[in-house]
């Protein structure tokens, strides 16, 4: 603790320091506007930390130029999301692609039928029910076909199984082994509105959580910006690569939730909390470790990605790395500059004081 | 001191060590060769023989297993299947199991034809009459031959019935596995309007006995809710294919109630009320309970039902013919008020009688339409046999609730999953874990070039895990899919909270700051940033659990209890091993 505290007035004097040069360096450049006095702020840090000209000094460098362009990169990013996302509502008043078990349906898994040729199902099984709005999936592991999923918009067993022998018939004895998933309508969109219900009441404890931790507005407000961006972004993604959403993947955009704070209070606590060393060194040892924990993560998603033989663990993988790619940007960019410039500002005032 | 002196005698380290020992202890891995008994059949030659219907709540490892069918030994379900077909009827069948050995007789199964002619015949009927016997007045079994009329049949033997006995592969711990690793089938149902938790708990007794009665004891049936206060059930039938389970919740559920083979009511619509309170039902004052001369203890319930008027006549039409009996076995007088005619009332649910019960003597001929029933329960010790009659009560009131539904129920969400989907789900998702573990483990081994870091945190995942499936073989939660994502979740903010740690740990020191801050400190601050995700990633689950009539409870509950062992105890226990091998 002794020591901690010796940190501590060491920054102080460090401050103290400061504040005498900018003194001696003359009242107008302290005096130009609250943007202004940012930058001094920085040339001073930087000159004070003695950097070495490595990659990391240079990328140190460049985010004490240019974090606040850096900002508008993803500002667009979180726009344009949202405009696709508008653009879907507007033309198909949903704003995601629902799978069968969130609009009401029924998938049916045909799990070892690695030789039937897909497309040539899909158009026969079409002609058998033309009132049925069928489709016809490749289920697939490491690149290679396993079997076929079948989603379909009946739900009564009599039509179940019409679809069902229809497709046996065309298989070979040992590949007619099937799992069904059906969800009725009803129960299909009153669940979706549940965890939509689910996920704000979340992410509002999230936010109430977040609040409490750090006790200040900006930096609070930043995170769950950040998860907010995180998610709607995603879910841009998502769309434009056609996918379908089920339950599992509902339950994916929660755990993003949950992924994204764990980066944003580490940032938060890094340059909000403590004092040591410039805010972009804050900022950097937090990076060090956060690009770590996300890429861990990462390296652990594109496994099951790559390796699973769930259409449900791959769509939960797929949107976990979207998510946690948009999270490397919205936290170490966006959340990064908020922060800094927040810091920035308050730190001037404590020297205008 | 050294290190390793210090790992052990860390009270963060025993107490994830005690923990670790606890949850294998829950998981209880054993080797065994042989087949689990999942269900009985209802008046199997198996259930005759003793083999008893294990409940679904049962541990796992808890089921009997067989290891011998006649002389065969018995390894795997494709044994099993081998050694019961072509089985002569009559034959006697030898089954071992671990528990037990069992006496079948192989049941023939006959084909039948009703034909339209009558034919005579001479039956044997066992009847209790009052003997004299050494100059006392006892009741005794007496054989009789009585000629009945009856339509003629021919009965064709073709073969030996099955002995009625599902299987499955012995299971090797107490993890359940959920439908989505086993196979089975999942169906929710949602009642037509909302109902009240009294009704929803008669449902759910109602469910489960009509599954039992079919032989499907392998049934978890649960209430779920969403957030907007619907309730849903969910019934879960391990291992069985949709038709089946399917053709059950479909089904109405007939229950009848004959005298001498006449229905005289039938559930839902003959019976206008059936009493569940305790001003009405429960244990019979009047009689009590009471020792038997073996040593056995019985009780005897009752409560009321009221009839419909047209089905009180048809009970005085079925019953006015009627003799009464007058002694008890040992062949006194029995008080007036419990005298019993010499027929029973015969409950039959979907054609499958379920209980017998006595009729009292001041029912006779009478068109009464308030009704009292009454049955028995035994046990070893006297609260025992109050238990199993109170038992006995709510099943046969809920069977006498059975048709009159509170509420007309439909099928909204039903899943199947092939057993064979199942094994190799299960098989893929270990395949997973594994890369997964080997690629976060290079990771980290490229960032921080310490073994050391590396196998600590390969340890802190394992103990994760381990605990995570030894809490869920402990409260009998089961591993599916949402279980599986919850569990990546968690281990994977373990994984998070770890590399937290460490850096904090390795941090300082730079030329620029030396490390400024003791262990304590450093340990502190890493706190602050695991507790706080710990805390956000809790509070984002609450809601889930709730909601969506409990489709992705598990994930929530999963999630939730992986984080809480996380931070409670392989969190400090990793920070303390950290403390002792990387300070100074």
């Amino acid at each position: 603790m002794v020591e901690y505290e010796s940190s501590k007035s060491r920054r102080r004097k460090e401050i103290k320091q400061m504040l005498q040069q900018q003194k001696q360096a003359g009242p107008a450049e302290a005096g130009a506007g609250t943007a202004a006095p940012a930058t001094t702020h920085n040339k001073e840090t930087g000159k004070h930390s003695h950097r070495p000209s490595t990659i990391l000094g240079k990328a140190k460098k460049f985010y004490e130029n240019h974090y606040k362009k850096m900002l508008i990169l993803t500002i667009g990013l979180l726009i344009i999301a949202m405009l696709l996302i508008g653009i879907k509502v507007a033309t198909t008043g949903d704003f995601i692609n629902k799978g069968t078990s969130l609009k009401g349906g029924t998938t049916i898994t045909f799990e070892n039928a690695p030789d039937i040729d897909i497309l040539k199902l899909m158009n026969d099984i079409k002609a058998e029910f033309p009132k049925q709005d069928l489709n016809v999936r490749e289920l697939s592991a490491t690149g290679a076909q396993l079997g076929i999923i079948i989603d379909t918009d009946v739900t009564s067993t009599e039509d179940i199984d019409a679809v069902i022998n229809f497709v046996k018939e065309k298989l070979p004895e040992s590949e007619r082994g099937y799992s069904i998933e059906t969800m009725g309508g009803s129960l299909g969109s009153s669940f979706f509105k549940q965890v939509l219900l689910a996920m704000v009441i979340a992410f509002c404890f999230m936010s109430i959580v977040v609040f409490m931790l750090f006790k200040t507005f900006v930096p609070s407000s930043a995170v769950i910006i950040c998860a907010f961006a995180d998610i709607v972004e995603t879910i841009a993604v998502v769309n434009l690569l056609g996918m379908k959403i089920s339950t599992a993947g509902i339950a994916a955009f929660l755990m993003l939730i949950g992924y994204s704070v764990d980066t944003d209070i580490l940032l938060t606590t890094h340059i909000v909390k403590r004092k040591e060393g410039t805010i972009v060194d804050r900022t950097f040892t937090a990076m060090k470790t956060g690009l770590l924990m996300t890429f861990t993560t990462i390296g652990a998603v594109t496994a099951g990605l790559i390796f699973s033989e769930s259409d449900v663990i791959r769509q939960i993988m797929t949107i976990l790395l979207i998510g946690l790619i948009f999270d490397i940007l919205n936290t170490w960019i966006q959340n990064a500059t908020i922060l800094m410039i927040y810091e920035n500002r308050k730190e001037n005032k404590a020297k205008d004081e | 001191m050294s290190k390793a002196k210090k790992l052990f005698t860390n009270t963060r380290v025993i107490i994830m060590i005690v923990c670790l020992l606890l949850a294998i202890a829950a998981i209880h891995p054993r080797f065994i060769d042989g087949v689990a008994v999942r269900s009985v059949t209802t008046n199997s030659s198996a259930l005759l023989a003793g083999i008893q219907s294990p409940k679904a709540t049962i541990a796992p490892t808890g089921r009997e297993v067989i290891t011998t069918v006649g002389t065969t030994p018995i390894k795997t379900v494709s044994d099993y299947n081998a050694a019961v077909s072509g089985l002569i009827p009559g034959s006697t069948l030898v089954i071992e199991t671990n528990k037990n050995t069992y006496r079948l007789t192989v049941k023939p199964k006959y084909q039948v034809t009703v034909l339209p002619e009558l034919e005579n015949v001479t039956v044997k009927e066992v009847r209790e009459v009052n003997a004299t016997i050494n100059g006392s007045i006892q009741l005794v079994n007496r054989t009789f031959n009585t000629t009945i009329e009856r339509n003629k049949t021919i009965a064709k033997l073709v073969g030996a019935e099955d002995i009625g006995l599902k299987v499955f592969d012995a299971p090797t711990n107490n993890l359940r596995k959920g439908l989505d690793l086993q196979g089975g089938t999942r169906v929710l149902l949602e009642p037509e309007r909302k109902i009240t938790s009294d009704e929803s708990s008669i449902i759910i007794e109602n469910m489960k006995q009509r599954l039992n009665v079919y032989g499907l004891s392998d049934v978890l049936v649960t209430e779920a809710s969403d957030l907007s206060g619907n309730k849903y059930f969910l019934v879960e039938v391990a291992g069985a294919n949709e038709e089946e389970v399917k053709e059950l919740l479909a089904k109405q559920g007939k229950f009848e109630a004959s005298i001498k083979d006449s229905v005289v009511f039938r559930g839902g619509g003959d019976i206008t009320y059936v009493c569940r309170t305790p001003d009405c039902s429960g244990i019979d004052s009047r009689v009590g309970c009471g020792q038997n001369t073996d040593g056995k203890w019985s009780c005897r319930f009752r409560f009321s039902i009221s009839l419909k008027p047209d089905a009180a006549q048809k009970q005085a039409d079925a019953t006015k013919d009627l003799a009464v009996i007058l002694y008890d076995k040992t062949g006194t007088l029995l008080p007036e008020e419990d005298q019993y005619l010499n027929e029973t009332i015969d409950f039959y649910l979907d054609n499958v009688k379920v209980d017998s019960l006595n009729i009292g003597k001041d029912l006779k001929g009478k068109a009464v339409t308030d009704i009292q029933i009454s049955g028995g329960g035994t046990g070893t010790t006297e609260q025992a046999a109050v238990n199993d009659a109170l038992t006995s009560m709510k099943r046969l009131q809920t069977i006498l609730i059975t048709g009159s539904l509170p509420v007309k129920i439909s099928i909204v969400k039903t899943d199947v999953i092939s057993p064979v989907l199942g094994k190799g789900f299960l098989q893929n998702t270990l395949l997973i874990c594994l890369i997964a573990v080997i690629v976060v483990a290079t990771i980290l081994g490229i960032r921080y070039r310490r073994m050391q870091i590396t196998l600590q945190l390969m340890v802190n995942m394992v103990s994760e895990l381990l605990m995570m499936l030894g809490v869920a073989a402990l409260i009998g939660w089961n591993i599916d899919l949402a279980a599986i994502a919850g569990i990546i979740v968690a281990i994977g903010t373990g994984v998070n909270d770890v590399v937290v740690i460490t850096d904090e740990i390795l941090a300082g020191g730079t030329k620029d700051e030396p490390a400024a801050l003791t262990w304590r400190e450093k340990i502190k601050r890493a706190f602050f940033i695991v507790v706080g995700s710990y805390l956000t990633i809790v509070v984002a689950m609450v809601p889930l659990y709730f909601a969506g009539a409990g489709l992705l409870k598990g994930f929530a509950i999963t999630t939730i209890i992986g984080a809480t062992l996380g931070i409670l105890i392989t969190r400090p226990a990793f920070a303390a091993i950290a403390e002792i091998l990387l300070k100074d």
